[in-house]
């Protein structure tokens, strides 16, 4: 699991990404998508954060969700794009180039559910701050928000390791796509400090890896 | 303030020192004071926070991977995005009642100011060069006076920015003595050093255009001196001829990189890797880029005055003073030999009129 920070390698070549993150990930990442598409109630319309090459997209319409994907890596919205041509996604999935930062332009409790995978660890404090303020603000109230990612560990003994494990990795993505990723401290913790109710957060990958569902405030606020 | 993250930053220059990115409070701001932007680099922070002491400042970190303004600049690490979201993500638009921020000028060829205008509805102006010109620019009701605008290459600039991209070498050079030549390690330790900084500090007044014929011109002097040394059959120390040549060597490595050290000298060793084809050495790309294309003259930075608009904006932003503007306001490429091919003017030009083109 510790081998998600090769992600950033292998964005830089979009068209295999999916397959080489499914041999870094040793079939993991698959598993975990499969998981979160399995979290979102039927016929949603979804707000996917960093949508990539749209795998859990297309996971997603299969289950009867209707997809508004966005990605900041043009070159990974061009495969996406390319997906919804080969897999006849036309009219359910919609992908965006686009950031975080941009996501103050979405409309108010537009979507049924807002998930995201591998995509918060890319982002600084600011940044998810703002990504949890406004998905709570666009998604329905009462709406599902599935947030999968590289985590610290609580435990002293297995963040050590955690650290001494991934230090290499990191190093040798850095040298080859000059970027990295940062796994979050208390991801649960920030999802609750946005306002929303967290339901469950699974843990694998000795608590290196987590699945955290939310539910956003029943009660409309005002922004 | 952390002093081993400060001494780390300090002696490996090359390799990235992040701080978290986000906003912060110098001194007491309210909703009109300034709002200075900078990298995320933890020696660039810490500088400007205490030089800042005293003024009341709102300080936007953004997101430059934990490299320079300049050096990340180049490498699109720290560019428009950084800054666009900075500005929208950090809450400072709820701080202040303006929407002005002051960049810092070295960021000019990654972050293109008329972009963030256009994106986030805030006005940017380019700060001065040296970040100890800031306290000077805020007094000065913000405006940059001319030297303000131009890298400068005093004798501590020189060693600052030497030895703290040069330490990682010597360093390796150390643990090479100690496991291969123990006897020479002390030898190493001082004529290394004295060798350093004999090259930084006289460069400038070396002969030759390049580190590398300067570092060749003191070798030069050196050799006839070993040999000298060899035929005249004179007793000195045993190990001199040692000296000489850990001297030579030493200057030869400072010399190979002296201009991408030098902020007044296009890089030496960038040109060269272009020219062996080698696309990029970690996080630094070279084969291919526009700047080893300028600096290899496979592209010249081109003027079509009829497309300028008179924007100034590449007077504003070449830290080389490259640009002048003539009668008519509009742009001349006056010193073309000053020019470092850092790409600031090419990426503001706001009429398009600057372009690296290919040489016939």
């Amino acid at each position: 699991m510790f081998s998600y920070v090769f992600m950033k390698m292998l964005e830089m070549r979009p068209t295999s990404y999916d397959r080489q993150m499914e041999l870094a990930s040793r079939g993991g990442i698959r598993a975990v998508k499969i998981e979160v598409a399995n979290e979102i109630p039927a016929k949603s319309h979804v707000l996917e954060i960093g949508c990539g090459t749209g795998e859990l997209a297309e996971m997603m319409i299969k289950r009867g969700a209707t997809v508004y994907g966005f990605d900041f890596n043009p070159n990974m919205v061009e495969v996406a794009v390319k997906r919804i041509e080969s897999s006849g996604l036309k009219g359910k999935l919609s992908v965006h180039h686009m950031a975080v930062d941009g996501m103050d332009t979405l409309p108010d409790a537009a979507f049924d559910a807002a998930v995201s995978t591998l995509t918060f660890s890319e982002l600084n404090d600011d940044e998810r701050r703002f990504a949890l303020k406004h998905a709570q603000r666009v998604l329905k109230p009462g709406g599902r928000l599935i947030i999968a990612d590289e985590v610290i560990p609580e435990k002293f003994s297995k963040r050590l390791f955690h650290k001494l494990i991934r230090a290499p990795m990191v190093a040798v993505t850095y040298l080859v796509s000059k970027a990295t990723t940062r796994p979050i401290t208390d991801l649960a913790g920030e999802i609750a400090k946005a306002g929303f109710t967290v339901q469950k957060e699974t843990r694998t990958h000795s608590d290196a890896f987590a699945i955290v569902v939310a539910t956003s405030a029943n009660q409309r606020r005002t922004w | 303030m952390n002093p081993f993250k400060y001494i780390w930053g300090m002696l490996f220059r090359l390799f990235p020192c992040p701080v978290p990115v986000g906003l912060h409070a110098i001194g007491n701001p309210d909703q009109d004071s300034p709002v200075l932007v900078t990298c995320n680099f933890y020696i660039t922070v810490r500088r400007l926070v205490r030089r800042l002491r005293g003024y009341d400042i709102w300080l936007l970190v953004a997101e430059s991977k934990g490299v320079n303004v300049w050096c990340a600049a180049g490498g699109d690490e720290f560019n428009t995005h950084s800054v666009v979201s900075s500005i929208k993500t950090s809450g400072i638009e709820e701080k202040v009642a303006h929407r002005r921020i002051i960049l810092p000028v070295l960021g000019a060829p990654g972050i293109k100011a008329a972009e963030i205008k256009k994106q986030t509805g805030w006005a940017a102006k380019w700060g001065p060069v040296r970040l100890d010109d800031i306290p000077q620019y805020l007094d000065n009701k913000q405006h940059r006076s001319e030297p303000m605008k131009r890298v400068t290459n005093t004798w501590f600039e020189r060693l600052d920015l030497s030895f703290g991209c040069l330490f990682p070498f010597f360093l390796i050079g150390a643990i090479g003595f100690m496991i291969f030549g123990r006897h020479l390690l002390v030898d190493y330790l001082i004529v290394g050093s004295m060798a350093y900084l004999f090259f930084y500090l006289t460069y400038p007044w070396l002969p030759g255009k390049t580190g590398l014929v300067k570092a060749l011109f003191i070798d030069a002097i050196l050799f006839l001196l070993l040999i000298g040394y060899m035929v005249s059959g004179v007793q000195g120390p045993l190990s001199i001829r040692a000296d000489l040549i850990i001297a030579m060597v030493m200057l030869l490595v400072n010399g190979t990189e002296l201009g991408g050290l030098a902020s007044n000298l296009p890089s030496d060793l960038d040109p060269f890797l272009a020219r062996l084809d080698v696309k990029n050495i970690g996080n630094v790309a070279f084969a291919g880029t526009v700047r080893t294309e300028l600096l290899n003259g496979i592209r010249t930075l081109t003027l079509n005055r009829d497309r300028c608009i008179g924007c100034r904006s590449c007077e504003e932003v070449c830290p080389q003073g490259v640009w002048d503007i003539d009668g008519d306001k509009r742009a001349v490429l006056a010193h073309i030999e000053a020019c470092t091919a850092c790409r600031a003017c090419i990426v503001q030009c706001k009429g398009g009129a600057i372009t690296p083109e290919l040489a016939p």
